[in-house]
């Protein structure tokens, strides 16, 4: 580590992001599917969904999956080649970047892989590609990809935090910029749809095989999706001494664990309840301040439940609230970076993405939901939840930029 | 900056008592190695397990009724790290207890099975109980339940140098002020899967060997411990400078160090530690005994265990100070000084 001070609070900066999803590539298309509304979800091809109960995903474009003819590109998992393109992005913003280190949050790593590798021994082959398959397996050879793409050499936290981890990873990095233990840290997370991971899902009867519809009475569960967002921060006053770009300021993040049980949140909500006062409380801000919830909104029984009226006893029904994941699904360790992602495209297009696919609200609690079609709206601060299998939960606040850059 | 071990505690081949496990390494017994066989190719490879008797009391706890072993084996290492530690389990020291679990393999058992149940008899037929346990933070749950906590629970996945990552996450909560103790365990569960995995993509000729190693952090304990901070390499041939880049940071600090445990393991890594100790350790004594050779390759697990290796050599056979690189297949190495806190 490289320990500057900590005796200061630092402002946290966040001066260049990447974004790859269903929604789109980069910021210019994922701001016009975001207001759109559009829905990303379409049926699975990828492996057989013949016997599984949900048939559809957010899917990333067919180009990140295809076979190259580049032998070194050939062997890579698409999750590295999703990180190195949201990487990528990052850097074209800010090329000055160069991170002390990197947190970065996964669920499966490059589990197709593994998957082939497991048939290879049920059907007695020895391809050609196994040990590749296996190199390339590794949650952390992603990073390492990206990393080796942008010329980066960080040490590096990956955390499995399950559905949380992108939300663990961006807030751990802004803790410890705020707290002076490092000046520049790459963060974010990545996730790619594997067979096993969605006949998991399929079997808990937590997905869907109908629209997902976050928050809406009649809701079914959730739809799987996948993608990569990663982010630059870096403390406020380095970022501004070498005329980088803000694009976003991260103030607060809130972390808990509920015990209840392994994959159902305690009905009562306390586990989201804490993780958001934990945010706000960090970020110095009333819940009355914050413009926008980018809500964890898995649309399954209950997590919205839980969410849902852990929302509303912190901010009653005025605070708007969406999940994005009824455009694109949940794309797991990657869902809490790539909504925060969203959520800063929020903040600098001045809008307020939809909660599409939604009917009628559920009477178990007021919230004031985003539904079906973006708004325009003076948005500063927002909140994003993101919650796990495990009791993770994990909040983060992301204000707009108070100051221009020098 | 360097933190405390205020406990510890592991589950390990040879049993989970730390003066027995220690003496008998000390001692140069080796856990036997037996045959676990691949049923789909026959293929048999040879690797050490815990034997179920040290785990099977928590079999009765609810909690853990359908886990698999690795959540066995981390919620055991913890506790006897905890009362190592002195710190009772329901205590308001256990709730400010944060929970740090690194591992590299995780659930392969439960996940093996459950793509075994989707490829042979069909996606419909995939059991729901299975796949909860095969995500990565399932025993980091499991042990937090049992902790009581409802703070912070962070689980990291890499290769072998997670163990140290998971020691440097808590040296930076305790930083932080997000919690007052951290118990950081790094484990690992053996199946036929991952031995074929292993022998087709890193063949060692050390056996691949499951368990778990807990430290206690905290402000205040008998040890003390110093990270160098790890350095990512992305190929067999990068290892060396990796190796070099963390020693030179350990050596700047502190010239020199009484002994090293060693992270020997018949690979590349053997060539790129004993360079880098070579310059940077210069005239420091082959190591006289050795965790891997008596327990097998613990993968996340194995670091940890050289670091209470080296904690208990200090405490039973003298020095001050001794070195634990910790070097990864294919992600990172890493390295500690421990210290006897006097």
């Amino acid at each position: 580590m490289t320990p500057i001070s900590r005796s200061h609070s630092h402002r946290v900066a966040v001066t260049a992001m990447g974004v790859v999803s269903p929604l789109g590539s980069g910021a210019a298309e994922t701001t016009a599917a975001l207001r759109a509304g559009r829905d990303c979800v379409s049926p699975v091809e990828r492996f057989d969904v013949s016997r599984t109960r949900s048939k559809t995903a957010g899917q990333l474009p067919a180009s990140f999956h295809a076979e190259s003819d580049d032998r070194k590109a050939a062997r890579l998992h698409p999750a590295s080649q999703v990180m190195i393109a949201a990487a990528q992005e990052a850097q074209k913003a800010d090329g000055g970047f160069q991170p002390e280190f990197a947190i970065i949050g996964t669920t499966s790593g490059g589990m197709s892989f593994g998957e082939q590798f497991f048939r290879a021994q049920v059907t007695k082959e020895k391809p050609a590609r196994r040990a590749g398959w296996l190199a390339n397996y590794m949650p952390q050879k992603a990073v390492l990809d990206a990393q080796a793409a942008c010329g980066f050499s960080a040490p590096a936290q990956i955390i499995a935090n399950a559905c949380a981890s992108g939300t663990n990873a961006l807030g751990h990095a802004f803790a410890l910029v705020r707290a002076g233990m490092f000046r520049r840290i790459l963060c974010g997370g990545y996730d790619i749809i594997s067979e096993l991971v969605f006949v998991g899902f399929d079997s808990l009867q937590a997905s869907t095989p109908e629209k997902i519809r976050p928050f809406d009475k009649s809701r079914t569960g959730l739809v799987l999706g996948e993608g990569a967002a990663l982010f630059f921060l870096e403390e406020w006053e380095s970022a501004v001494s070498r005329s980088a770009p803000i694009v976003a300021e991260i103030t607060g993040y809130g972390i808990s664990t509920d015990n209840h049980h392994l994959t159902q949140p305690h009905p009562s909500g306390i586990g989201p309840k804490q993780a958001m006062e934990r945010a706000l409380a960090s970020a110095n801000l009333q819940p009355s301040e914050v413009d926008y919830i980018n809500a964890h909104g898995t649309a399954t029984a209950f997590n919205d439940a839980t969410e849902g009226t852990a929302i509303a006893q912190i901010f009653g029904a005025k605070t708007p609230v969406s999940s994005t994941k009824s455009m694109m699904g949940h794309s797991l360790g990657a869902a809490g970076s790539i909504e925060a992602a969203f959520s800063i495209l929020a903040l600098q297009g001045q809008f307020l993405p939809p909660n599409i696919n939604y009917q009628e609200s559920d009477p178990a609690w007021q919230l004031d939901v985003i539904a079906n079609e973006a708004r325009e709206a003076r948005v500063q601060r927002v909140l994003s939840n993101s919650f796990g299998f495990g009791g993770t939960n994990a909040s983060i606040v992301i204000e707009k930029p108070k100051e221009a850059t020098a | 900056m360097s933190i405390r071990i205020a406990g510890m505690g592991w589950v390990t081949p040879l049993g989970a008592d730390l003066e027995t496990v220690w003496q008998r390494i000390a001692n140069g017994d080796v856990a036997e190695a037996k045959p676990m066989s691949n049923p789909e190719t026959g293929r048999v490879h040879h690797c050490i397990q815990v034997p179920p008797k040290l785990v099977e009391h928590l079999a009765r706890n609810p909690r853990l009724r359908r886990s698999s072993a690795i959540s066995y084996f981390a919620v055991a290492a913890a506790l006897r790290a905890m009362s190592n530690a002195g710190i009772e389990i329901g205590s308001r020291a256990a709730e400010r207890t944060a929970v740090i679990f690194g591992v590299s393999d995780g659930g392969v058992i439960y996940t093996r099975k459950f793509y075994d149940q989707i490829v042979k008899q069909g996606a419909n037929a995939a059991s729901p109980l299975l796949f909860p346990e095969t995500v990565y933070n399932a025993p980091a749950s499991h042990l937090a339940a049992q902790l009581g906590i409802d703070g912070s629970s962070y689980t990291l996945v890499g290769d072998a140098s997670v163990g140290l990552s998971a020691v440097q996450l808590g040296e930076q909560l305790l930083a932080l002020g997000e919690a007052d103790h951290c118990v950081v365990v790094a484990c690992e569960e053996l199946d036929w899967i991952l031995c074929e995995a292993y022998r087709d993509w890193r063949f060692t000729r050390t056996p691949l060997a499951e368990g778990a190693a807990a430290l206690v952090l905290s402000r205040s304990g008998r040890f003390s411990i110093e990270t160098a901070g790890a350095a990512p390499f992305m190929s067999q041939r990068e290892a060396g400078a990796a190796v070099d880049q963390v020693l030179e940071r350990l050596a700047s600090r502190v010239g020199s160090v009484d002994f090293m445990v060693s992270c020997d393991n018949g690979t590349f890594i053997d060539r790129a530690v004993a360079a880098g100790v070579n310059r940077w350790f210069p005239g420091l004594p082959e190591p006289a005994s050795h965790p891997k050779r008596a327990l097998g390759e613990m993968l996340a697990a194995g670091g940890l265990v050289n670091l209470i290796f080296a904690a208990l050599r200090l405490e039973k056979a003298g020095g001050s100070r001794a070195l634990v690189p910790v070097v990864g297949f294919n992600h990172q190495a890493d390295a500690a000084l421990v210290e006897m806190v006097r």
